[in-house]
């Protein structure tokens, strides 16, 4: 018994030995690109090393597809590869890159591109309006594509000359150059070579070109020596690595094996005080982080309840326990980094208040209810922190986290309102193009129920929709502030979220890096990486 | 554990001075094992801590504490307190229970189940014997956190699925020993004559073979239990086991291991009380064996 367990042990410990050795194998192989010697490839790497760096992330990519990227990480990844007409600068607004300048016509429907001349695609493709127009042809008539909601409103597309090209909408969108911005431009011959997948093989314009991506390892991008501004970067290659235990991503900056951390875990945020060659910063985000309310079942349908749950929620202790002191409340539906954002009276700790709002709805002894949220440390830290809170109010909370994936199937299948089971979620929202339609429109209008947008709260207020549609058709500026004024303090008193806090962004660098930064919406951007 | 030895061995078909002085015998040779003797004191130390703990905790273990968070061990709170202000000491006591439980119970039902397979193989042999111990081969083939991740994950996490996980990779160990046990005892000569005075095939199993292969179960269990410990520790830590709300030792492990590097204290303490239980099933398994059970010391 005991020898052949241990013949057992040896076997399998073996087994992992040789899978170890022939993973480091080939990966020394694959980053050089060639089964050159193994001694030749490190003198190679230790020629470069100090050109190279490495940012280690939260989360693993999904898609390089650049048309195709829903969640932040794979948006950024994407963007360290490719460019769009226009782009974010780094408080988020929108300047152009690709375009040489832009005219909005005065009824916010056309759009006219000037485009820059002499840039080049990776694979050598010119880049001109007809490569424009393809890239918008295909998220135009692909339906299945994320991107597809941005261009929902686009009428025609013309080319006016080489370098010049107009958009005609059906319908003013005032929210029009933001999506632009989110739209990234690939080589036209790479979206017709049907052989190789857009996914897996990104052809951009931007200063990295695409090396090598281990899906669930690292994504390798190396500096684009055609790119038409060469100085912009002096970085040769650049890692991105997922590493989503927090411990190890904080050890990572520490160490010294990476270069720059996102996110820094608020836990740690300390430790890096003392530490020589690190630097902490701190960037207020448009991250929202909020429990969103199943307002379709009772006993959440009725408003009282979910104002008393607002009420019962200690926000700074929440701020103290959850995010160590990093963060502010959530004094809006959005965060006060987002456009249009207007303040609103907090829902300030009142547990007496509480009491009395739940008794008025008929719940004085509560109830039990679920709440459901991913499995990383800290949604389950944030979870716990409302059960314990809700609890002051009779909420019997049963904390339920699972995979991602599962979550959001579990979230986004049900086809109506009454087949959803969810109760509570424990979530977090950030509007990539940081514009108020993209962080109201799909949270709060009732053409969004899941599974086409994610009003996840099933919140249905048809003002509060007619609201969201008639911001979008005005190109007035004062008009569309004063819309989403009202929208926003009708949806905080009718509280289809608990809110909880905007989110502050730490990340962690080498003090010898520059011009890698992180934006208000979480994204990171390496465009302009300079190691000193 | 001894009180059950003592009626066990009680109702065995022998005289009854006989009895006394074997368990006398065992005692006596059992109490020169210093390390197995500290660790039946540890291990009676929790049982008492299971029943009475939650009557002696300083503090309500579930009652958060917003002013006092991560605070390091003091007189107030001799290990500290946890992220949300929480005494780690009283959680440590109230989660025994849970911990313990899961762990025993878990064990306790693996080895019933294994017990009865091991004696239906044992003693019937021919094929029902090769359709028993093939499928406990095939169940030693998966690695032993593997399957109990495996099974978890098909019948969703909770604390009864543990325990139905743990329980299932304790079965085919216990099978094969109490099989082997078996397989001598049949032969001996009682058993015979047993047999030739026309007892019934379950009085033989019964009353004439398992209370023989009892001293091997009880090395088992112990030692499988402090294994159990750590299994069921294992998944509450991957967030497969206990609701991570409880005070069980591996949910709390789980919990606090972002401020491993800040405040060392909310790993420490459950990780220690993890290490000296899982110790002190091993070796008082090991002085165990050593004397009841003299032919499995290698």
């Amino acid at each position: 018994m005991k020898k052949s367990l241990f013949l057992l042990f040896l076997l399998v410990s073996l087994l992992f030995i040789v899978v170890a050795c022939s993973d480091q194998e080939s990966a020394g192989e694959t980053g050089k690109g060639s089964s050159d010697e193994e001694v030749n490839a490190e003198e190679n790497a230790n020629e470069s090393a100090d050109k190279e760096i490495t940012i280690a992330i939260d989360q693993n990519f999904v898609t390089l597809d650049p048309h195709n990227a829903g969640d932040t990480v794979s948006i950024y990844g994407i963007r360290s590869m490719y460019e769009g007409l226009v782009g974010f600068d780094e408080e988020m607004n929108v300047v152009p890159v690709l375009a040489e300048d832009y005219q909005v016509s005065d009824d916010a429907l056309e759009y006219t591109f000037q485009l820059k001349e002499g840039v080049t695609f990776h694979d050598g493709e010119p880049f001109n309006a007809e490569a424009v127009k393809a890239n918008f042809k295909r998220i135009i008539d692909d339906d299945s594509l994320r991107a597809h909601r941005n261009v929902q409103y686009i009428d025609t597309v013309e080319v006016l000359g080489d370098y010049e090209i107009k958009f005609t909408l059906n319908q003013p969108f005032s929210a029009m150059l933001n999506k632009f911005a989110m739209i990234p431009l690939a080589s036209p011959k790479a979206l017709d070579d049907e052989s190789k997948d857009l996914g897996l093989n990104p052809v951009g314009t931007g200063p990295f070109k695409f090396e090598e991506w281990n899906q669930g390892d690292s994504l390798v991008v190396s500096k684009y020596e055609g790119y038409y501004e060469n100085d912009k970067t002096n970085v040769e290659q650049v890692t991105f690595k997922p590493v989503p235990e927090n411990g190890a991503r904080a050890a990572m900056l520490q160490t010294g094996e990476a270069d720059f951390v996102y996110p820094v875990p608020q836990q740690n945020a300390g430790d890096f005080e003392d530490v020589e060659g690190v630097e902490v910063t701190e960037t207020p985000s448009t991250i929202a982080r909020y429990v969103s309310i199943n307002t379709f079942n009772e006993p959440f349908n009725d408003v009282k309840v979910r104002q008393a749950m607002n009420y019962a929620v200690d926000k700074n202790a929440y701020l103290q326990v959850v995010k160590n002191g990093f963060g502010n409340p959530l004094d809006s539906t959005m965060s006060s980094q987002t456009q249009y954002y207007s303040q609103q009276d907090t829902y300030d700790f009142d547990l007496e208040k509480a009491k009395e709002l739940m008794a008025e709805a008929g719940y004085k002894d509560g109830f039990e209810a679920e709440i459901w949220g991913n499995t990383s440390s800290e949604t389950v830290t944030g979870m716990e922190f409302i059960k314990q809170q809700l609890s002051q109010i009779g909420i019997d909370v049963k904390i339920q986290s699972m995979e991602e994936g599962t979550l959001s199937d579990e979230i986004y299948t049900p086809a109506t309102p009454e087949e959803a089971k969810v109760q509570m979620w424990y979530v977090s929202w950030s509007p990539s193009s940081g514009d108020a339609d993209g962080a109201t429109r799909s949270l709060f209008s009732s053409e969004y129920l899941p599974p086409e947008g994610a009003n996840t709260a099933y919140y249905d207020n048809s003002e509060v929709t007619d609201w969201i549609n008639e911001a979008n058709e005005t190109s007035d500026a004062a008009e569309q502030e004063e819309i989403y004024k009202n929208i926003q303090s009708t949806v905080y008193e009718e509280a289809p979220w608990i809110f909880l806090a905007s989110d502050v962004i730490l990340s962690g660098s080498k003090t010898n890096l520059e011009g890698v930064y992180v934006l208000p919406d979480g994204s990171v951007s390496i465009a302009n990486a300079k190691l000193k | 554990m001894m009180s059950k030895l003592q009626i066990e061995t009680s109702t065995m078909e022998i005289p009854k001075v006989k009895s006394e002085n074997r368990f006398l015998n065992f005692w006596r040779q059992f109490r020169k094992k210093k390390p197995a003797l500290f660790s039946l004191y540890f291990v009676f130390l929790l049982l008492l801590t299971m029943v009475i703990g939650p009557h002696i905790v300083p503090y309500d273990p579930a009652e958060p504490n917003y002013n006092r968070l991560l605070e390091f061990p003091t007189l107030d709170h001799l290990f500290g307190t946890d992220e949300y202000g929480r005494d780690i000491l009283s959680r440590i006591i109230v989660g025994a229970r849970i911990t313990l439980s899961v762990s025993v119970s878990a064990v306790l039902l693996g080895t019933v189940v294994g017990t009865v397979l091991g004696l239906v193989s044992g003693f019937f042999g021919k094929w029902v014997d090769k359709a028993i111990m093939r499928i406990c081969d095939v169940l030693f083939a998966f690695p032993d956190l593997i399957l109990a991740i495996g099974i978890v994950a098909i019948l969703g996490p909770g604390v009864r699925n543990v325990i139905i996980a743990v329980a299932f990779f304790n079965i085919p160990s216990f099978a094969r020993i109490v099989r082997g046990a078996t397989l001598e005892v049949k032969e001996m000569l009682f058993v015979e004559s047993a047999r030739s005075v026309g007892a019934s095939t379950t009085r033989i199993v019964w009353k004439h073979i398992f209370p023989e292969t009892i001293p091997v179960i009880i090395v088992y269990f112990t030692m499988n239990v402090g294994t159990a410990i750590l299994s069921a520790a294992s998944l509450s830590f991957l967030g497969l086991g206990a609701d991570p709300s409880s005070s069980d030792w591996g949910a709390m492990l789980s919990m606090s291991r972002d401020y491993i590097g800040s405040s060392f204290h909310l790993v420490f303490f459950p990780g220690l009380v993890i290490f000296l239980t899982v110790l002190a099933f091993n070796l008082l398994g090991d002085g165990l064996r050593d004397v009841l059970d003299p032919k499995t010391n290698d």
